[in-house]
C-alpha cells in the first residue's frame, strides 16, 4: 500500500488514528473487560482476578482487530467505545456493589 | 482499507509484522536457545564439574558451607544440582536490610569437596534467557516491550490465519525453488504446521506478565492492598519472624526426605531457610518445576527449623491456578526430557524461521517493482539493512559471545559483563557492515562470518580447555558435546546458506530468481 | 513417543495422499472418490490414534504436550521432504507402519 509513493494525509491521519484506537483503546477495553470479570465471576476473589487477567488479552486482540478491519476509522473509535462504556458501566455498578 | 475483512487482515499482518519483525526474531532466536540454558551455561563454565547426583550428601555439604561462610544470615537458598545443572548453588541474604531486594551473594559449591568452585565469570544460557524477556533494559521497560511484542505476535497469529486461511486445506505444498512463491510457501508451511507451538508460545508469554501488564482487575479487587492478591495466590510463604534467640538448626536431610514423601517422590528443586539459627528457624522446601507440566508455585512443605517438626504443606491449584500454571510451565519447559527439549527447540526454531521469511517477503515483494529501474527507494534500503542486521547480525552476536567466552582471560575483571559487551559490539558492527554493504553481499559476508564463527567453537573449545569433544563424548558428557556439535552444524547449515546464496547471485541478476533464493536455509 | 510418532507421520501422509494433487505426484494416479475418503478416514484415525501411545507411556499432561510436538514435527518433516525426496517420504511411512508394532512391543 505504501508503494503508491505518495498517499494522502487524510489516509495517513486515518491509519494513525486507527491505531491510537487499537493500542490505547484496546488497552482499555482488556482491562475493564478484566475488572468485569474479576468483580462479577462467582469465584473467589482471587481466582476471579486470575481469570479476568488471562482472559483480557483476548479482548484486546478483538479490539485490535476491529480497529483496523472496520470501514472508517472514526467507525473504530465509536467500536471501541461503545463496549467500554458498557463494560465501565458494569465494572462501576461492581464496584458499588462491592462497597456497600 | 475498504476492500474486505481478509484484506484489511492481511494489511494489518503485513504492518506489524514488520515493525515488530527485527525485535521479535531476537527474542525468538534468544527465547529457543533459553531451552538449553543449563547446557549453555555448562559449555561456559567448564570447570563446574558434574557428579553422580545424591541429594543427600549435597544437601549435607551445602548446610555445612553456608554454617561456616553466612551463619548469620537472614535466609539461605539451596538450589541443588540436577541431571541438566551439576551446580550445587547456593545463596544468601544478609541481615543487613531484610525485606528489600538485593545484597544476595550466590556461590557454587562443589557437591563433593565442599569447597566453592572457582569457575569464571560467565552468565552463560542465563544471558540468552533474560535477553528474551528483558532486552537487556533497565527494570520495567524491557518486560513491557516484550509483552508487547507478545502482543503484536498474537495479532500477526490470528490476522495470519485470517490472511492465508486457505492453506488449511492443503498444507502439506512447498515449492522450493520457485522464488517469492517458495517463501510464501516457507512461511505457512512452518506457521501452519508449528501454529499450536505458537499460540501456545505467545499466548503463555502474556500469561506469565499479566499482573504486570494488566493490573486493573487487581487493583478493582483487592484496592491499593495488592500484597494481598500474591499471598492469596501463594499462600505458603508465611513465614515467623525472628525472635533473636539462638538455636541450632536441625539437618536439613530428614526434612528433604519427609517433603519428597509428601509429594510421592517428587523431585526436591529448591530450598529456603529462613533465619538459620534462630528458635524460629523456618525451612521451606520446593518441589522442582520439572516434575509436573503445570507449573505450582505454592507446593511446598514448611519445617520448623529449630525442631524440625513439619509445619505447613502447601499446594493443590484452583482450576483457574491450574490454566495460568498450565501455560507457565508449557512455556518453560522445565518438564521436558532431553527429546522433547530437542522438540521445544525445533519449534522455536520453526518460529524463528517464520519471522525471518516474513521479514524477507516483505522486502522482496517490493523490491521486484525496483529491479528494473535499478534504485531502492530509501525505505527498503533501510529494510533491507536492518533485515541483514537483525538476523545474521543476531548469528554473528551469538558466536562471539561464546568466542569472547573462550578468549576472555578467567582474571579478567567484570569478565560476564565484558561476555555481554561483546555480544553487543558484534551487533553493532554487523549493523554498521550491513549499512555500508549493498544488498545481498551483506547477507553472503555476514552469513560466511557467522558461519566460521559457530562452526570453529568445537576448536575453539578444544584448544582453550580439555574438554573437547574427544574426551566429552568418551565421558558421555552430552550438554558438552551437544553444545559443540550443534555449533558445529549450525556452522555447516550457514555455510551452505552463503554459498547457496553466492551460487544463486552470480549468473542471474533477474530479480525474481535474485530474491527467491535461500528459504530454509535463513531460517536458521 | 517414538510410536506415537511413527503413527502421526502415517497419518500425515495418507491425509496428504487423500488431495488430488499430491496424490498425483506421488502415486501418478488421481485417486477415486473412495479411494480419497479411505485415505482421508486413515489418515484421521491414525492422528486420532497415536494420542493413545503418548498417553500411555508418559500420562494425561505430559503425554497430551508430546503428542502435540510430535504432531507437528511429523508434519514438518514430511512437508520439508516431500518436495525433495518423495519416495523416501512415502516409503518412510510405509517402513514406518511397519515398524510399529515393534514400536509398541518395546514401549508399551
Amino acid at each position: 500500500m505504501k508503494s503508491k509513493t505518495t498517499l494522502p494525509v487524510s489516509y495517513r491521519l486515518a491509519v494513525t488514528s486507527r491505531a491510537l484506537a487499537a493500542v490505547f483503546g484496546g488497552y482499555l477495553i482488556a482491562s475493564l473487560a478484566a475488572v468485569c470479570m474479576a468483580l462479577w465471576l462467582p469465584t473467589s476473589r482471587a481466582d476471579a482476578v486470575v481469570t479476568g487477567m488471562m482472559s483480557s488479552f483476548v479482548f484486546y486482540l478483538l479490539a485490535v482487530l476491529w480497529c483496523f478491519a472496520c470501514r472508517t476509522a472514526w467507525r473504530a473509535w465509536f467500536g471501541v467505545m461503545l463496549p467500554t462504556a458498557a463494560f465501565a458501566t458494569l465494572a462501576g455498578v461492581g464496584l458499588w456493589m462491592a462497597r456497600t | 482499507m475498504k476492500e474486505g475483512f481478509r484484506q484489511a487482515m492481511a494489511w494489518l499482518h503485513t504492518w506489524v509484522g514488520l515493525i515488530f519483525g527485527w525485535l521479535l526474531f531476537a527474542i525468538f532466536l534468544t527465547g529457543t536457545l533459553a531451552y538449553f540454558k543449563d547446557e549453555i551455561t555448562h559449555w561456559m563454565q567448564p570447570e563446574v564439574q558434574a557428579h553422580p547426583l545424591d541429594d543427600a550428601r549435597s544437601l549435607a555439604v551445602a548446610q555445612a558451607y553456608l554454617q561456616q561462610h553466612a551463619p548469620d544470615a537472614a535466609r539461605w537458598f539451596i538450589t541443588l544440582p540436577n541431571s541438566r545443572d551439576p551446580g550445587l548453588s547456593v545463596m544468601w541474604q544478609d541481615k543487613l536490610d531484610p525485606g528489600k531486594r538485593g545484597n544476595f551473594v550466590q556461590k557454587v559449591v562443589d557437591p563433593v569437596s565442599g569447597e566453592a568452585v572457582l569457575a569464571r565469570d560467565s552468565k552463560g544460557g542465563e544471558f540468552f534467557y533474560r535477553f528474551h524477556f528483558q532486552l537487556q533494559m533497565p527494570h520495567p521497560w524491557g518486560r513491557w516491550l516484550s509483552t508487547l511484542a507478545a502482543m503484536v505476535m498474537f495479532v500477526a497469529l490470528i490476522t495470519g490465519i485470517v490472511t492465508h486461511k486457505k492453506i488449511f486445506k492443503d498444507f502439506f505444498t512447498f515449492r522450493p525453488r520457485k522464488g517469492q512463491r517458495s517463501w510464501l510457501d516457507g512461511h505457512n508451511a512452518v506457521g501452519v504446521l508449528v501454529l499450536p507451538f505458537h499460540l501456545m508460545i505467545t499466548y503463555s508469554s502474556l500469561v506469565i506478565f499479566m499482573s504486570m501488564v494488566m493490573p486493573a482487575p487487581i487493583m478493582a479487587s483487592y484496592g491499593a492492598d495488592t500484597r494481598a492478591f500474591f499471598s492469596e495466590m501463594f499462600p505458603a510463604t508465611d513465614n515467623a519472624p525472628a525472635l533473636g534467640q539462638p538455636a541450632p538448626l536441625q539437618s536439613l536431610v530428614p526434612m528433604y526426605t519427609q517433603a519428597r514423601a509428601q509429594w510421592a517422590g517428587g523431585q526436591v528443586g529448591r530450598l529456603a531457610v529462613n533465619n538459620p539459627g534462630d528458635v524460629n528457624a523456618s525451612v521451606n522446601i520446593f518441589r522442582a518445576g520439572s516434575d509436573r507440566v503445570a507449573q505450582d508455585f505454592g507446593s511446598m512443605v514448611s519445617f520448623n527449623g529449630a525442631t524440625g517438626e513439619l509445619l505447613r504443606v502447601g499446594g493443590g491449584q484452583s482450576l483457574p491456578a491450574l490454566i495460568g500454571g498450565t501455560f507457565y510451565g508449557l512455556h518453560m519447559g522445565h518438564f521436558a526430557t532431553p527429546v522433547l527439549r530437542w522438540l521445544y527447540f525445533i519449534c522455536g526454531l520453526a518460529g524463528t524461521a517464520m519471522i525471518g521469511t516474513g521479514l524477507v517477503m516483505w522486502l522482496g515483494k517490493r523490491q521486484l517493482k525496483h529491479a528494473r529501474t535499478g534504485v531502492m527507494p530509501y525505505e527498503l534500503r533501510l529494510v533491507e539493512t536492518l533485515n541483514i542486521a537483525s538476523m545474521s547480525g543476531l548469528l554473528i552476536a551469538i558466536g562471539a559471545f561464546f568466542w569472547a567466552n573462550r578468549l576472555l582471560p578467567a582474571s579478567f575483571a567484570e569478565r560476564s559483563d565484558w561476555e555481554v559487551q561483546a555480544f553487543f559490539i558484534a551487533w553493532g558492527l554487523s549493523l554498521l557492515h550491513a549499512a555500508l554493504r549493498r544488498g545481498r553481499w551483506g547477507w553472503i559476508e555476514q552469513l560466511s562470518c557467522a558461519a566460521l564463527l559457530l562452526g570453529a567453537v568445537p576448536l575453539l573449545n578444544a584448544i582453550t580447555t580439555e574438554q573437547h569433544l574427544g574426551v566429552s563424548l568418551a565421558r558421555g558428557d552430552w550438554a558438552m558435546a551437544g553444545f559443540d556439535l550443534t555449533c558445529l552444524g549450525s556452522g555447516v547449515f550457514l555455510a551452505w546458506a552463503a554459498w547457496k546464496m553466492r551460487c544463486r547471485m552470480a549468473p542471474q541478476p533477474t530479480a525474481e530468481r535474485a530474491l527467491g533464493l535461500n528459504l530454509t536455509r535463513e531460517a536458521r | 513417543m517414538l510410536l506415537a510418532l511413527l503413527l502421526c507421520y502415517a497419518g500425515f501422509t495418507a491425509l496428504c495422499l487423500s488431495t488430488d494433487r499430491h496424490h498425483g505426484e506421488l502415486l501418478r494416479s488421481k485417486p477415486s472418490p473412495q479411494r480419497r475418503l479411505g485415505w482421508r478416514a486413515s489418515g484421521w484415525l491414525l492422528l486420532l490414534g497415536s494420542i493413545w501411545p503418548a498417553v500411555a507411556v508418559a500420562g494425561w499432561s505430559q503425554g497430551l504436550v508430546e503428542w502435540c510436538a510430535v504432531l507437528m514435527l511429523s508434519a514438518l518433516l514430511l512437508v520439508l521432504l516431500l518436495p525433495y525426496l518423495p519416495r523416501l517420504a512415502l516409503s518412510l511411512a510405509g517402513a514406518g507402519l511397519l515398524a510399529s508394532p515393534v514400536a509398541a512391543f518395546v514401549t508399551l
